[in-house]
């Protein structure tokens, strides 16, 4: 097991989300939801624990009359993404430690 | 991806191919539909071809034909709200591509105020009860001074190139890097020729810039669109 990785992204969802947002200026939910192919309960859940460690701001407002969720990656998001990554990679080069 | 899935133990493979895959999945979504290019290459090249029948042939007609420019305006603010109504993310990109295209809109009115109004000058002056005279200095020749823009064809495609290189640069977008190439070549070839000459070139740099790339970008946002369905 990953000792080491951060503990908030190494879950597949929240993976998969901070990894669609690295490549975004910003993204409304209803896009994370189509790529990362989560129920719209399990993604909010895991957007809030992103959030709540700062990885990812939110802003909800509100278009056509209907409710409007947009994500975007925070500087320390794209930071431990870094780190993330980084760590994988020496893990990979020495799968042993 | 499930519930239990998203919590089931990674792999550092597993991992790694996630992060590829979403950023696949993000980079993938993004497809330029080419409306824009095509009504701009389209009413510029129009403008531009028509004008230069008219000159060329000294044909009269009661209207300005330059004034479907303004009038493109209305059906590019309705494909920008509709666009914005539709977009669920935004890439970087794109939104650098935006903000140069802002900055060009913004340029290009200011020149064309330039246009209008230093070539508007004696007018202006006439209307202060001032004349301004030259004098030919080997034969002391005096005559009214006419100030006039030098080609503003040329400038107008000279700008025309700036913010479609830098787009097709930073979207590695072949065509749109070709024709503003072109379009340098045209502004080059206008410093020489008459203006009769100069607005069919702003003409044919708008159809090299804008509306040939514009046709490119929405056949592949088609095929790609047929192929998502």
């Amino acid at each position: 097991m990953f000792k080491d990785l951060d503990p908030i992204l190494h879950s597949q969802l929240r993976l998969a989300v901070v990894s669609l947002l690295i490549s975004v200026k910003e993204a409304e939910f209803t896009f994370l939801r189509e790529k990362t192919n989560a129920t719209a309960g399990n993604l909010s859940v895991q957007i809030t624990k992103l959030k709540d460690a700062g990885y990812v701001a939110v802003t909800k407002q509100f278009k056509d009359n209907y409710p409007q969720t947009i994500c975007r990656i925070t500087p320390i998001g794209i930071d431990a993404f870094d780190m993330y990554v980084k760590d994988l990679q020496q893990y990979l080069k020495n799968p042993l430690g | 991806m499930s519930e239990q899935e998203h919590e089931t133990p990674m792999t550092e493979q597993e991992s790694l191919a996630l992060i590829t895959s979403m950023i696949q999945k993000a980079k993938s979504h993004f497809h330029e539909s080419g409306t824009g290019a095509i009504l701009w290459g389209a009413v510029i090249g129009f403008c531009g071809i028509f004008s230069f029948v008219q000159y060329y042939w000294n044909l009269k007609v009661p209207f300005d034909i330059w004034i479907l420019v303004l009038v493109a305006i209305i059906p590019q603010v309705w494909l920008n709200i509709r666009d914005k109504k539709r977009k669920v993310v935004k890439s970087h990109s794109e939104s650098a591509t935006d903000t140069i295209w802002m900055v060009y809109a913004i340029s290009i009115f200011a020149l064309l105020f330039y246009i209008n109004v230093v070539s508007n000058l004696p007018v202006r002056l006439n209307s202060n009860h001032v004349q301004v005279f030259q004098k030919d200095i080997t034969t002391g020749m005096i005559s009214p001074f006419q100030p006039r823009v030098p080609s503003p064809s040329s400038l107008l495609i000279l700008l025309y190139a700036v913010p479609t290189l830098a787009t097709g640069i930073g979207m590695k977008f072949k065509p749109m890097v070709i024709g503003a190439i072109i379009c340098y070549g045209f502004f080059i070839a206008s410093c020489f020729t008459s203006n009769t000459w100069d607005v069919l070139m702003n003409g044919l740099a708008a159809i090299f810039n804008w509306l040939i790339p514009g046709a490119i970008l929405r056949n592949r946002y088609l095929k790609r669109k047929a192929l998502d369905v």
